[in-house]
Parts: C-alpha cells; structure tokens; sequence
C-alpha cells in the first residue's frame, strides 16, 4: 500500500509508536479537549483507522507569528507526528515548491480532495480597493479565500488576525482587513484566535475533527468552548492576590516582585478568553502574567484598538480630555447664565391686575 | 465595539459631558438668580456672617433634639447609607484607580472586607429608605418621580458593583459594563433632579447660615 | 496549574470515593470499566494527597514508557487504580482513577501484537511454516 493510503496508526507503527502510544496520546488530549475520560479508547481507535487528513493551509495578511508558534515543538513527539500525518497539504512557507510549482500543488491539493479538506487560513483578509494590499502569485487574498472556501469541509481561521481582522484591523485599519468569518459566512469555521494562538488549541481540533468526524463545540464566537470557556482570570495563579486586594502599582515594585495581581497595569484576564493561563506556550513554559505583564486581551476581537490601551485598568476607561471639559464647563455656565437672567426679567417685571 | 468598549469609551465621554454642562449650568443658574435685597441693617460684620454661614454647615449635620423622635430614623439611616457609600466609593481599591487614572492622586485603599460589608449596608439603608418613603404617609405625599429616579440611579450602581465584586450572576465584562453604563445613568441624571444636592447641600446651608447671622441669629 | 488550595477537602474526598464506588458497582454488575478525570476537577493538592492516602496501596505497580513515563498502580481496592500520565518534559498531562479488571495502558493492543508477530518470527533461527494469515 502506498504511503497516502496508509491510515494514521499503520504509519505510527512503521514510525515505532505503538498503539499504547496512540492511547496516551489520546488519554491527554480527551483530558486537554475536557471530554468525558471513557472517550479516550474510542479516540484512539478512530485515530488509528484514521485516513490522511488534507490541510490546506492559506497565510493572508500576518506576521507568521501563528505559524511559528505551532512549530515549535522542542522534540519529536507522537503530537509532532500526528500533526505531520495529518496536515499540510499545502503551506507557503514549508513547502519546497515555489512559483507557479506551487500553484500547482495547491490545484492539485484541492482537485483531489474536493469537499473533505480543512482550510487552514491565518492572517487577515484585507478587502479594501479589491482586496490589492495582499497578493499571493497575483491573486489577492480576499479572492483566494472566495475561490478555495467552498470545496472545504470546515474552515480554521488561526490567529487573531484571521479570526477577526488583528492588528492589521487596528485604527485606521488602511487595508480594510478583516477576519474569515467576515467574508465566508456559509462554511462551518472555527476561530482559533491568540497573538500567536496556543499551539495545543490547534492540535486539539484537529485531532478532534480527525478522530469524530465534525467540529468541537464553539462558543458564540466560533471559538472551542474546551480551551476558550473560560477567562484568564478564572485560570490565573496570580487570582489569590486579586481576591486579596494585593495589587502591583507599578512595574517592579514590591508588589510586582511579589507576584501581586497585575488589574492595576492594565491586565485584561477578566475579560479575555482563553486556555493560556493553564496550558502557556512554548511547552507550557509561561505566558505575559507569568512573566510579569498583564493579558493584552489577544484573543478577544480589537483588541489593539481596545479604549485606554494596555495599560489603562478595566475600572479606567477615557473619558474626555481636560479640554473638552473645560469648553463643557464653560457651556454649562453660558446655559446657566441666561436661564438666570431670563429667571430675572421675568420677575423684573412689574405684576399685571389689580395691586394689593 | 461591543457594550463594554461602549461604555468604557464614547458613553462615559458623553455621561461625563453632560454632567459637568449640567453642573454648571445649575450652579450658575442659582448664583446669578435675582434676590431679595434685605434693606435692614446687618446685625453682624461681614467675616462674624461669614463665620455664622460656615459653622452652619456643621450644627445642621444633626437635627435639633426636638425632632429627633420624628425625623431620627430617616436622619440614622441617610447617615448609614452615605458613610457607607462614602467608604466603598473612596476606600474601594477600583474606584481609587478611576480617581488615580483622571486626577493622578491616589491614596491606601480599605480591606476588600471591610469595603464588602459597607457595601452590604449601604444597600440595606437603601432599601429601607425607599420602604419607608412608601410606608409613611405623610411622605409618600410629599414624594415625587424625581425622588423615585434618584433613588433608582443610585440603587443601580451599588446593586450591580455589588454583583461585579462578587463576580457572580453574569460574565465579568458583562457586569463591568452594566456597572458602568448604570454610573453614566447617574451622572446624566445628577444635574438635573434631587440628587444635585451633592454640590448645593453645603452651599445652602452656607447661605441660610450667613443670612441668619446677618439678621443676628444664632444658628 | 490553578490553585484551589481555598476548598475544603474531606466533602470532596467522600464524593469522589462515592463516584468511584457508583462505577464499581457499574463493573461488577455489568462489566463496563470507568474512570475519573482528576485533573478536570477543583481538586487542591492536598486534598489529592488525602484522596491518594485514603485509597491506599495495592498489590501491582506498572510504569510505562512511551511518550514519557506513565504510572499505574492499583490502590488498597482491587479493581481500582490510580494512573498518572507525563508527557516527555515531565509535565502530568492526565491523573486518572480507573475502575477497571486492568488500566487501558497496560493493555497490549491487537496490532501492536500482530506487529510483534512478524518480528517474532524474524528472531528464529530458522523459519518456520507460516500459517495461511
């Protein structure tokens, strides 16, 4: 048999993983994905008659971030392999072929797995002047995503570029970019938003697509409800100090050497969803409130552009500047002024009908 | 922009507009008014007026002892519900930050207990007050729509930081901007009904204290 | 991992033990294996550690490496085992009770065996008659 029909556990086992293996695997991810643990049998068995699953992987407007990210695996794990079997029909940046080579592959990707392959797209979608701003072999963006999109099973959009438009969508947003779920609005997609994502997230999904045959359940972002059901906050092992009222005033105070709540410099944990508090990046090494930053809020939509920025508190917004205060002040006693003078004519003036 | 970003942003831009074009506008509005001109003769020199109008603002903080029986509860329970009010709005460690972040001043906040437990009674003699506008006859006559809207703008900021704190009921960011767009309610409607006495309380009793010593009584 | 040392623990030590005990009457009446994701639930460390004592040790003790170590062994109650999962850098990916005759992890699967029987017959010295497969 030849290698693009072997399944997922005959090219684990030429690979030497054994199927204990596969159900390690899947025993973690069931535990990762927060399925019912009695799942992980049954994962394990559908994974391992798992046929290829194609990827078809799109980078739009970004930064390469998100790709990075999901790179960096520290050593060759079962994940790493799975990850291989299973993806990347079609990357950009990976693949060896070039030019009109590649344009090639991706025909052929497409061609021959019309209606079953996922669509991997990160980077926003710019849209502005025909989509001009992000051009792949000639082609822009917006096009490409019209014209692959619906032969797809399913769509991820990865980042928080192409979940909702990203940095690229930051004030005054010239390129007119927006996320997939603005130009595709017929296809089942999952938004795996982060700046970057959490690699596990992206794993997680796939594994669950492969083993189940459909999408996890989204919350009404479109997000995993496993990995972004809860906030920051919830997870934060600085959370002690929040209910404590211990808070950092500034970077590297007392407070912040003490490991205080960050709420004061901006953190945006109550209000941002997302898996990193637990699961971290870079093989569950930290993330910004580990490391002593406050949550930017990545995950969540505008963030960039959110009121005040990253190191106004939540209890802070902005208001008006002094002086529009000051010209709201002089208004009101402009207002007040003539309401008074107009009080005092009226009673200026002399009373009509018979005196007393 | 969704609801939180609103009501961080262009609502709490517009609420604060508003109050200080109101504020303004009334204070003018009453210092600039026509008054009585008092042909008698002062009784007392200007700075023994002054004087009388100043300590005014301290003698009226508690009602003579005649009244008391008649006017106590209402006066034990106002207290209750501004000290209290007082405490969570300028000992609470998120309300220090609002203050911090526009005038850059900030002080020591209170133990989250103690502010917790002033908040719970400050909601209690809330509640109260209303029952006993509703209740007493005499003064649920005298009451009108802008002493129910005042009480419901405050009631809604203290009952929702409440929920916020606790972090219960709802999301955290749907709280936060409940709270918020209920403290841009109040700001909108501060200028313009009963609750003005805020900035006018003190400059009443000011004014009589001053007039009455004038006319040389003491106060 | 999320600190949930503020909860008390004996509750939650009687209610895992009663959830344990619903699926060992689920085995032995109808033979259907079950577990319990520690890790999913606002367990403290220390009242893991007094869940852990209180189920007590057993007979068998089982490592298995592959992907990093795992640990199975059964406690104090026949039947009922207290794995524990770590990827390659140590890190415990799953800590589970398991209902079970034996855990799933230690059972050789049908596939890895067939494998294995191709290279058992490799390791003969001689070959020997293979039976129509």
């Amino acid at each position: 048999m030849s290698a693009a029909d072997a399944t997922l556990g005959e090219m684990l086992g030429k690979s030497g993983f054994s199927r204990r293996g596969l159900l390690k695997f899947s025993i973690a991810m069931t535990a990762s994905l927060a399925l019912p643990p009695g799942v992980a049998s049954a994962m394990a068995a559908n994974l391992a008659q798992a046929r290829r699953q194609s990827v078809i992987w799109l980078s739009f407007q970004e930064c390469t971030g998100c790709l990075e990210t999901l790179l960096r695996t520290s050593s060759p794990t079962i994940a790493a392999l799975i990850f291989d079997y299973i993806s990347l029909d079609y990357q950009e940046a990976l693949m060896s072929a070039a030019g009109s080579a590649a344009e090639l592959t991706l025909r052929q990707a497409v061609a021959a797995n019309r209606g079953k392959y996922l669509l991997a797209i990160d980077g926003s979608v710019p849209v502005a002047d025909g989509g001009v701003y992000s051009l792949t072999g000639g082609q822009a963006n917006v096009s490409m995503l019209q014209q692959f999109a619906p032969d797809a099973a399913a769509i991820l959009a990865i980042g928080t570029c192409a979940a909702y438009g990203g940095i690229p969508k930051a004030y005054p947003n010239p390129t007119g970019a927006v996320g997939v779920e603005d130009v595709i609005t017929n296809k089942p997609i999952v938004n795996i938003p982060g700046c970057p994502p959490v690699p596990e997230v992206l794993s997680g999904v796939l594994v669950y697509f492969v083993s189940f045959g459909r999408l996890p359940d989204l919350d009404d972002r479109k997000r995993p409800l496993a990995y972004f059901g809860t906030t920051i906050h919830d997870q934060c092992y600085r959370r002690p100090f929040y209910d404590q009222g211990k808070f950092a005033k500034s970077f590297d105070d007392e407070g912040a050497r003490q490991g205080w709540c960050l709420f004061e410099l901006g953190c945006k944990g109550p209000t941002t969803h997302n898996a990193c508090a637990s699961l971290k990046w870079n093989d569950n090494t930290s993330f910004p409130i580990e490391s002593g930053h406050g949550c930017l809020g990545c995950s969540e939509p505008d963030f960039w552009d959110q009121e005040g920025g990253f190191y106004t508190s939540l209890a802070g917004g902005k208001g008006p500047g002094w002086e529009d205060t000051g010209i709201a002040a002089a208004g009101g006693i402009a207002v007040g002024a003539a309401a008074a003078f107009a009080a005092r004519h009226k009673t200026a003036k002399p009373p009509q009908g018979p005196q007393k | 922009m969704n609801l939180l970003e609103f009501a961080r942003g262009p609502a709490m831009q517009a609420a604060t507009l508003v109050l200080v074009v109101g504020m303004f506008w009334r204070v003018t509005g009453i210092v600039l008014l026509r008054r009585r001109v008092a042909h008698a003769a002062a009784r007392n020199p200007f700075a023994m007026r002054l004087l009388g109008g100043a300590v005014t603002v301290f003698t009226r903080t508690i009602p003579r002892r005649t009244f008391w029986p008649r006017v106590g509860t209402g006066v034990a329970l106002s207290y209750v519900f501004h000290v209290g009010l007082f405490i969570v709005l300028f000992g609470g460690a998120p309300h220090i930050l609002v203050i911090h972040e526009i005038f850059g001043v900030s002080w020591a906040d209170l133990p989250k207990g103690v502010v917790v437990l002033a908040s719970g009674l400050t909601l209690a003699a809330l509640l109260a007050l209303l029952v006993r506008r509703l209740t007493q006859p005499v003064l649920r006559l005298l009451s009108t729509p802008d002493d129910y809207i005042s009480w419901l703008v405050i009631f809604l900021p203290l009952a929702s930081g409440i929920l916020l704190s606790g972090e219960t009921v709802a999301s955290y960011g749907t709280l936060l901007a409940v709270h918020l767009f209920s403290v841009e309610l109040l700001m909108i409607w501060l200028p313009f009904g009963k609750l003005m006495h805020v900035a006018l309380v003190f400059a009443g009793r000011g004014v009589l204290g001053y007039n009455f010593s004038r006319k040389g009584a003491v106060t | 991992m999320q600190n949930f040392d503020f909860l008390g623990d004996d509750g939650l030590v009687d209610a895992l033990l009663m959830e344990a005990a619903d699926l060992m009457q689920d085995f032995i009446s109808y033979g259907r294996a079950g577990s319990i994701d520690l890790l999913g639930l606002p367990l403290s460390a220390s009242c893991l550690a007094a869940l852990e004592a209180r189920l007590g040790q057993g007979e068998v003790a089982a490592t298995v490496s592959i992907s990093g170590e795992s640990q199975t062994r059964e406690t104090a109650i026949h039947g009922l085992w207290w794995t524990r999962h770590a990827d390659e850098t140590g890190r415990v990916v799953a800590l589970l009770i398991e209902v079970a005759a034996v855990p799933e992890i230690l059972r050789a699967d049908r596939e890895d065996m067939a494998r294995g029987l191709r290279r058992l017959r490799g390791l003969t010295n001689f070959r020997l008659a293979r039976p129509a497969s």
